[in-house]
């Protein structure tokens, strides 16, 4: 993966944010798809000068196709330029993503010598061809309307906020804001706190407690207490949790300081009851786009039991491997597609029958485990973690013992973080019925984004830092 | 009606705080100018990169110019004392590699991990054989965290130099083998660490001395302890830097004994001076180059002693307030620093120390890191 410009940088913040922004209100009219889409190809160009042309194909090909969908309508043509938009993009993909993992897969079942690509990734492909594909589909269907410029469509597929690391947005969900969005003070000003919290949410939790699993991560498998290996899951449960949301956050306060509004991607995911919940609360925007244009295509659960479990398995195998070009992605999704397979069964019944902590209890240890097939990558890593989560190598030892205290209050602050408890609270007090409530909540939500935005750029200066300070001495 | 305008007051508000704040920062940063070396994280700061077609092709021109804007932004210092803070707020007792200790110690922190087997197996190799060609003494020291245990946080990691040091022991033989690490766990309750250096004190360097002495057969100087000289109370060191928050300052002494020794002393066969300790170091934040002018290649100290007798150093920074101390037993002291000599080892020491003692004298960790024998 090549260099990319993230959110949470000097660079981002402090350089391009502020020139950008003022090009972008400044601009009148029309030409702000221009600066948007022209600010998105130099954002994506930093990091990717090469393959930004791959980008550019992609949006010129889709355009294209888009078009002659339309042009087509209600004849067969149609159906041909839509199979070549969808096999474009899946080429392009699997080209990238997953043609290395496929020889790697041959050499090793045939022990044949193909020699391997090793092409770097370009950053946000995964997102990106899902997008246009989107389009071409919805266009096809008669869900979207077909873009005739090439700029706003330009601007869909290379808009900087949601580029990297999603929300994947739909083409459908932001057709009309494309040819013109109301930019009103009180959606900037949403947008601006909105991406404040998420830029908190990375540095100073994920960041943290990243460390902490790089930390873990590095260890001996078979030396570790069950303890330390317990806090090591924990640690990216968290991480992954607020660095993806935290960055979909983001994503979705820069859309709305821009005048786009785009869909929501998590929804405390870590509180749901069942597997099946939690799917409906993480990654929200992938999980809708396969249940779009994979899962109900495929008949859902329309054709019967056994065919809406074998459903559910192509499913979850796609979303597993669309994470990565590993067996450990596969696996996690798999192991995910057995539990929903279940509930869909018999264990939902019996969830729902149960009080509500017990359901959390179930789904939070598939997930947790989950995460283990997600975060390891050999089958020797992922069983020896998991057996030291069981205690194979001891309990408790000195090491856990220190790192628990030296995480505890940065956990329990993930932990509230992970749940509503502090929206609902600043809910309560912006409708609060005392002018003090209200007056406070005035004065909080000018405060806290500012306060925030410091400490976050505090840690991102000092994740600079360089520890090596012996190298003059 | 008015009640929305209200709300788009309050919005525009918020809007113009927070860009407010983006803006001050990007304008101070961009008329702030370029540092070339960062005096409290001891390091050179990025530069502006060059721009080129292949630089920017390859990509390294969008890494170095993002080191470069985060090196160089405005208030660097500033931003990593907040971040510490944030960590103190988490009730963290390590930051920046560094354990916030008891008693206002701040200790350099060294997890098991990092020093591997293979690691640990080079280093011994080049010392065996360094050892095994010219009859050398080996003096490795340990480091705070190894010696002052009831200063650390509660179970916290520390990689265990006495089972190191016990194989070193095994590998050079207790002829060789200088045992510091006995005698400062034996002070352990003195002052023989700086609180915000990862240096010892003079103290800890006189116990040092002890220890050699007793190894070398030698009667040791009756340097006195109780007369220390203070040479500078307000140092914050290395350890310090990594956190830069408010903090205690150290004070550094040095044996008066030392400083009335008349000696000649030649850094890098270049500057001569009569004196083992320069002032001017005391007005920097490296206030411990103040022992022998901080760190050369060579460094050449002549006594005037009649011992007949000739100590070849090879050394790290600890040497620098040990080696004033055992001045009394040479007529002529040789300190090699390998991290700034590129030549080889074997060639010096066969032009420099045929018959002369040959002393390692590192600090575990630093000897693990840099020790070479070629």
């Amino acid at each position: 993966m090549g260099i990319k410009m993230v959110f949470s940088s000097v660079l981002f913040l402090f350089r391009f944010l502020p020139v950008f922004l003022i090009c972008y209100y400044v601009a009148p009219g029309r030409m702000k798809n221009f600066i948007l889409l022209l600010g998105s190809l130099f954002f994506y160009a930093w990091g990717e000068p090469v393959y930004v042309l791959l980008m550019l194909f992609s949006t010129v090909t889709d355009y294209f196709y888009g078009r002659m969908i339309e042009k087509y309508r209600d004849t067969g043509k149609a159906k041909i330029f839509l199979a070549l938009s969808v096999l474009t993009n899946l080429s392009v993909l699997c080209f990238f993503k997953y043609a290395d993992f496929l020889i790697q897969t041959v050499n090793g079942l045939f022990g044949t010598s193909v020699p391997l690509l090793n092409l770097p990734l370009p950053i946000g492909i995964s997102f990106y061809t899902f997008q246009t594909m989107s389009y071409t589909i919805d266009v096809y269907r008669g869900e979207a309307r077909v873009q005739k410029s090439l700029l706003d469509f330009g601007v869909f597929v290379t808009m900087f906020p949601q580029l990297i690391a999603g929300p994947i947005v739909k083409y459908r969900d932001v057709e009309e804001r494309l040819e013109s969005r109301p930019i009103d003070i009180c959606t900037i000003s949403n947008g601006m706190k909105r991406f404040c919290v998420g830029l908190a949410k990375k540095v100073l939790i994920a960041n943290n407690v990243g460390e902490l699993w790089a930390e873990i991560s590095a260890m001996n498998f078979g030396e570790i207490s069950a303890l330390t290996a317990w806090i090591g899951v924990f640690a990216f449960a968290f991480q992954i949790y607020f660095d993806f949301s935290g960055y979909s956050d983001m994503a979705i306060g820069l859309g709305m300081m821009l005048g786009f509004c785009f869909p929501e991607n998590f929804n405390y995911p870590y509180i749901s009851a069942s597997v099946t919940e939690f799917w409906r609360r993480w990654h929200i925007s992938l999980g809708s786009w396969f249940r779009e244009y994979v899962y109900i295509p495929l008949g859902g659960n329309r054709k019967g039991l056994p065919r809406q479990l074998i459903n559910i398995f192509i499913v979850w195998m796609l979303t597993g491997i669309w994470h990565g070009a590993g067996w450990n992605f596969l696996l996690w999704g798999l192991w995910f597609a057995v539990f929903l397979s279940l509930e869909k069964l018999f264990l939902g019944k019996v969830l729902s029958g149960l009080p509500k902590w017990a359901g959390i209890l179930y789904s939070s240890f598939v997930v947790l485990v989950g995460w283990v097939l997600f975060a390891l990558e050999t089958p020797g890593q992922i069983w020896s973690y998991l057996k030291a989560m069981t205690g194979a190598g001891g309990m408790l030892d000195s090491r856990g013992l220190y790192l628990g205290r030296q995480y505890l209050v940065l956990f329990l602050l993930a932990a509230v973080g992970s749940t509503p408890l502090l929206a609902n609270a600043v809910r309560r007090l912006e409708h609060s019925p005392s002018g003090f409530g209200i007056a406070l909540y005035r004065l909080g939500e000018k405060v806290i984004p500012v306060v925030l935005l410091v400490l976050a750029v505090a840690g991102i200066v000092d994740a600079s830092y360089n520890p090596f300070l012996y190298f003059r001495f | 009606m008015g009640f929305f305008g209200k709300e788009k007051v309050n919005a525009a508000v918020t809007v113009l705080l927070l860009f407010a704040v983006i803006l001050v920062f990007t304008i101070a940063d961009i008329a702030g100018e370029d540092r070339l070396y960062s005096e409290t994280e001891n390091r050179l700061l990025a530069s502006k990169p060059e721009l080129s077609a292949e630089n920017l092709i390859r990509g390294s021109f969008a890494r170095d110019y993002e080191n470069y804007v985060t090196d160089q932004f405005v208030s660097r210092d500033k931003w990593i004392s907040i971040k510490t803070y944030v960590d103190l707020i988490l009730q963290k007792q390590e930051m920046g590699g560094v354990y916030l200790g008891k008693d206002g110690y701040l200790l350099e922190q060294h997890s098991p991990e990092d020093y591997t087997r293979e690691t640990i197996d080079k280093r011994l190799q080049l010392l065996k054989k360094l050892v095994d060609d010219w009859e050398a003494d080996v003096m490795l020291v340990p480091t705070a965290d190894n010696i002052l245990t009831d200063k650390m946080p509660a179970n916290a990691p520390c990689f265990s130099q006495e089972v190191f040091l016990e194989e070193v022991r095994d590998l050079v033989g207790s002829e060789h083998y200088v045992d510091a690490f006995s005698m400062l766990k034996e002070h352990s309750e003195e002052e023989i660490y700086y609180r915000t250096d990862h240096h010892w004190t003079s103290l800890g360097a006189y116990y040092g001395y002890r220890a050699w002495a007793d190894f070398a057969g030698e009667k040791p100087y009756p340097y006195n302890t109780d007369t220390m000289v203070p040479a500078s109370s307000d140092f914050l060191g290395t350890l310090h830097s990594k956190v830069n928050i408010a903090w205690k300052k150290d004070s550094i002494y040095y044996f008066g004994e030392t400083d009335i020794m008349p000696v000649t002393v030649t850094y890098d066969m270049q500057k001569t001076t009569n004196s083992l300790y320069e002032e001017d170091y005391l007005d920097t934040k490296n206030q411990y180059g103040f022992f022998l002018d901080d760190n050369h290649a060579l460094v050449e100290i002549n006594t005037g002693n009649q011992t007949g007798k000739t100590l070849f150093v090879i050394k790290d920074s600890y040497a620098n307030c040990f080696v004033p101390l055992v001045l009394p037993h040479y007529d002529t002291v040789y300190m090699l620093d390998l991290r700034y000599y590129n030549g080889r080892l074997y060639e010096l020491l066969q032009q420099y120390a045929d018959d002369a003692d040959v002393l390692v004298l590192y600090n575990c960790i630093h000897f693990l890191e840099n020790f070479v024998y070629s």
